[in-house]
């Protein structure tokens, strides 16, 4: 029987290579994977830690969608220039952008309904 | 058109020829200049005044984005006054920065609490004092509250 590890969650390795080698556009080497998934990591502790004091702030306990958009706010991420609906259609598939951006569907239908 | 305003004011209306950008501008440049001076009698060093007036610049635009922050902060937590909370989350970045943030904070609402007991009427002043920068000292804000 193989024995599962129980090990802290993370994302896939072969995703975060295959995001990453799609945007660098260059060979790179095994180490600096290695690194850059570390960095990933470090990442999402960091996010986490925001979003919690930015949802205790608005006083929530609720993750919502306005308090990632202040957090990509202050990464400077979104901008009066950038607002966050341009991202979304930019960089995430079109079955998540249906549920992220309302859009108009047949039988005179808003999805997601709001 | 300024230039024949100053002509016409010629007893030296600062306040018509220099636009209110340019004030503060120049306050901000003054008080750099006076925190350099500190600074330089402190570590030995001197500050040339193209320095001086690099901070002032720097300070002056980081202000911009200081203000933009706080007011999203503010927002998010559907107010439309900025509080020491939103101070504090802007100084979240740097640990050490929230240390001391925090610290004078709550060194801030001590003494308000205090002059609160003293005098129960005016709770305007109070009210003022806390939506004021950090950097300003308790009793400037107090200051200009009652004047």
């Amino acid at each position: 029987v193989p024995q599962r590890k129980t090990r802290e969650p993370e994302l896939a390795s072969s995703l975060i290579k295959k995001i990453f080698s799609h945007y660098v556009k260059m060979p790179v080497t095994r180490d600096a994977f290695k690194i850059v998934k570390k960095c990933s990591e470090r990442y999402f502790r960091q996010v986490c830690n925001d979003l919690e004091a930015y949802t205790s702030h608005a006083g929530r306990k609720t993750v919502e969608k306005a308090d990632l958009e202040v957090l990509m706010r202050r990464q400077g991420l979104v901008t009066d220039k950038m607002p966050l609906h341009v991202l979304i259609e930019r960089y995430l598939p079109l079955e998540y952008r249906k549920l992220l951006i309302p859009v108009a569907v047949s039988g005179n239908r808003v999805v997601p309904c709001q | 058109m300024i230039s024949i305003r100053a002509g016409m004011s010629a007893c030296g209306d600062l306040t018509v020829l220099l636009g209110s950008l340019q004030r503060l501008k120049a306050a901000v440049h003054y008080t750099v200049g006076c925190l350099c001076q500190d600074v330089a009698e402190d570590q030995d060093v001197q500050f040339s005044k193209q320095t001086i007036a690099a901070i002032s610049e720097i300070t002056f635009r980081q202000c911009e984005n200081f203000a933009k922050d706080l007011e999203m902060f503010a927002r998010h937590a559907k107010r439309t006054t900025v509080t020491t909370e939103d101070v504090k989350l802007l100084a979240r970045r740097s640990s050490s920065l929230l240390k001391y943030i925090t610290q004078k904070s709550e060194e801030i609402t001590s003494s308000h609490t205090e002059q609160k007991e003293k005098k129960k009427k005016k709770p305007i002043a109070v009210k003022g004092g806390r939506t004021g920068k950090q950097e300003a000292p308790v009793t400037e804000s107090e200051d200009s509250n009652m004047a």
